[in-house]
């Protein structure tokens, strides 16, 4: 038990403790309107359809003590019904197509779709292959746009801040 | 020297007829029809316990009209490797399973049946395995005469799972889309009553066709690809495939650079390791360990992206060495770093085996015996865990390990917690080997230039113990400096086979623990 609080109170607050990061992303107008009703909170189910994984990784950093996206209100659900938003990272690969429409359909609205990464972009690396069929907004709207390979935690960051339209991390 | 004699005399012995090849150093080639093929092949693993370390395919077309199938036995540490070939001419479809001798073979063969449409013929399960359902009938993309960016059809058709019989046995099917942010795979569990009886793994979702998009590239222009196989293990594979890409060129790489390979290369092991030890301790709800773990990944990861630009080390490795140098200054941060986070972690380490109620979990959860994890061909941390003492950095010093040797980290318990110590002693280890470099840190040139082009048909295979465990590259060159056939194996799809045998006799609840513990990539396997 000492143990464990010595710990705590050696390793003090690292919430925070990140290079910050210039606003990337120029979201579409129509994007603030639909994310209007989650200035407070927002709901995210994330949806992996064919990425190398390293974007999910970022995703998950988001969670850890650094980042700690809860404070921004920002919450992981565990099933797209509980969802306000759809993070989709990876080009659909053909096999994904089918999941990723299914989970769309579950959500309910009103919901924002979010692209993660080059690939739900613009299939990034992936482009053309048999395997692959299309970016993200071939098979469902898309409303936000984080590129990157992948996007930096605190790029993510921003970016919702900024769809939100809320106080960025950076003017506190 | 004695070594490659005793092994090629032994074969020689058991099979009088066969004449062994000598394509590169380190390898013996047999070229055999396919009706010596299951014998041979059972001599290797039986008699002389060799693994089967990969099973592939290749497209001849349309140099030769044939197919070849590579069957690459790894016969312990110092040992060449052995390579059967078995060519297919013509229009012949048909070629012998040998999954009822050596069971590692089942998911290579089906593998080859959907993506080269070629049958292996005594295999006790052809059901599809990377072609999900919806799949037209007659379509297999590694064939060289289908066209890279074709658009697939789409076709009704139903995957028929294992089912087991019996009063009170139901299914619970979970995926491909899960609840945490973690990549798409379907299990399909049948228990009854709390037990699990049998556990199926299908996957493939994320099926990207990455080798047909290697054919599609030169060799110098692909290593961005492979090191988009596995996000996380990205200088484990950008590294295999530039060792095997250099073994074409006959590049030499300078010293400085295959000390910074090492260095970069135990970097991406001590982040993944830390964190995944956090997310073990998180999935049997001790978030404490897991928000220290994950601080301390973060730390690691943003020290990464200070070094190198990249948070995943995207972009160091180069064909002939690295692209970034370490500065004296750099070279300090980073052995700094690694003091505090060393004692931090100890610390830590002390609180998780302090906590009775989390070892009570981990202990006999999960068991992967040694036998299956052997009949599988099992690799990296989830062998090391389950005694099979394999560890490519030993057995084939490739970068730096030659003179920076590895003690190799072997536990044989098989359950959640000896890949949890596994995790844990190589995070030492990764630390004491940075350090290590850093002392002996030699100067020079980083990068070396190929003035030689392979030519068409020339192949080299490379191996490199990622923090996963062994990835192996094939390369083979084609016309003008591109690839005819790269063939990529990611440890996971070793593993994952495996993993449905430790499920078996625990609960549901467990199995997110004894995944995490596997933590095996979707990615690097589905391709
Ligand atoms: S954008 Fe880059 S990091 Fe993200 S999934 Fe695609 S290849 Fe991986």
């Amino acid at each position: 038990m000492f143990r464990i609080l010595k710990k705590s109170l050696k390793t003090g607050l690292v919430t925070g403790q990140y290079p910050q990061a210039q606003p990337l992303v120029t979201p579409i107008p129509a994007a603030h309107e639909k994310a209007a009703p989650f200035k407070s909170s927002l709901t995210i189910r994330e949806v992996d359809t064919g990425s190398c994984n390293a974007c999910e990784m970022e995703m998950n950093a988001l969670t850890n003590p650094v980042y700690d996206v809860e404070r921004f209100g920002v919450h992981i659900a565990a099933s797209p019904r509980h969802a306000d938003a759809l993070v989709v990272t990876g080009p659909v690969a053909v096999n994904m197509e089918h999941p990723l429409k299914e989970v769309y359909k579950q959500t309910p609205h009103p919901k924002l779709v979010i692209a993660l990464g080059d690939c739900a972009i613009n299939c990034g690396i992936f482009k053309g292959s048999y395997a692959v069929t299309g970016p993200v907004e071939r098979h469902i709207p898309v409303d936000v746009r984080i590129p990157g390979c992948p996007p930096r935690p605190v790029e993510i960051l921003e970016a919702l801040a900024s769809i939100r339209s809320f106080r960025t991390p950076s003017d506190e | 020297m004695t070594d490659r004699l005793s092994l090629e005399q032994r074969i020689q012995t058991a099979f009088a007829d066969l004449v062994a090849a000598h394509p590169h150093d380190g390898f013996l080639q047999y070229r055999i029809d396919q009706s010596r093929l299951p014998e041979v092949a059972r001599f290797l693993h039986e008699r002389l316990k060799g693994r089967l370390a990969l099973l592939f395919a290749i497209d001849c077309r349309p140099r030769a009209q044939k197919y070849e199938i590579q069957y690459l036995f790894a016969l312990g540490a110092g040992q060449p490797w052995v390579l059967l070939t078995v060519e297919l001419v013509g229009s012949a479809s048909l070629f012998t399973s040998i999954t009822p001798s050596v069971h590692a073979a089942q998911w290579y063969e089906r593998e080859i049946r959907d993506l080269f449409g070629l049958i292996p013929q005594g295999h006790p399960d052809l059901r599809r395995l990377v072609r999900h359902e919806h799949w037209p009938q007659g379509l297999h993309p590694l064939q060289k005469a289908f066209p890279w960016d074709k658009t697939m059809g789409w076709q009704q058709g139903e995957y028929r799972f294992r089912h087991i019989e019996g009063e009170g046995v139901f299914e619970v099917p979970v995926g491909p889309i899960h609840a945490g942010i973690i990549e798409p795979g379907h299990f399909r569990f049948s228990v009854a009553g709390e037990p699990i009886m049998q556990l199926e793994v299908r996957h493939f979702w994320k099926h990207r066709g990455i080798e047909k998009l290697f054919e599609q590239c030169t060799l110098s222009g692909a290593l961005p690809l492979a090191e988009r196989v596995s996000g996380d293990t990205t200088i484990g594979h950008s590294l295999a495939y530039c060792q095997a890409v250099e073994s074409l060129l006959h590049l030499e790489i300078p010293r400085r650079a295959r000390f910074l390979r090492s260095f970069f290369l135990e970097l991406e092991r001590l982040h993944n390791h830390i964190g995944d030890v956090g997310a073990i301790c998180n999935d049997t709800a001790y978030t404490l360990a897991h928000a220290h773990c994950s601080r301390m990944k973060e730390q690691l990861m943003q020290l990464n992206d200070w070094l190198t630009g990249s948070r995943f080390l995207r972009g160091t490795m180069a064909i002939g060495g690295v692209t970034k140098d370490l500065t004296a200054i750099q070279q300090r941060a980073v052995i700094d770093s690694l003091d505090r986070i060393e004692k931090d972690f100890a610390e830590l380490e002390s609180i998780i085996f302090a906590n009775a109620s989390l070892t009570d979990r981990l202990e006999t959860t999960g068991v992967l015996t040694e036998r299956t994890a052997w009949d599988h061909g099992a690799v990296g941390v989830v062998g090391r865990a389950s005694g099979i003492d394999h560890d490519v950095r030993r057995d084939r010093p490739f970068a730096a390990y030659d003179e920076v040797p590895v003690h190799t980290v072997v536990y044989r318990y098989g359950d959640v917690r000896a890949r949890l110590r596994v995790r844990m002693d190589e995070i030492h280890e990764s630390i004491r080997l940075i350090r290590e470099i850093w002392q002996q840190l030699p100067h020079g040139s980083i990068l070396a230039a190929a003035d030689h082009m392979p030519q068409p048909g020339e192949w080299a295979l490379s191996a490199v113990e990622s923090w996963r465990g062994e990835v192996l590259y094939f390369v083979m060159a084609g016309d003008d400096g591109h690839i005819h056939r790269c063939k990529v194996r990611d440890p996971s799809f070793v593993n994952w086979p495996a993993i449905q045998w430790a499920a078996v006799g625990n609960i549901i609840p467990d199995f997110p623990l004894i995944n995490k513990s596997f933590n095996l990539s979707y990615a690097g396997n589905d391709l």
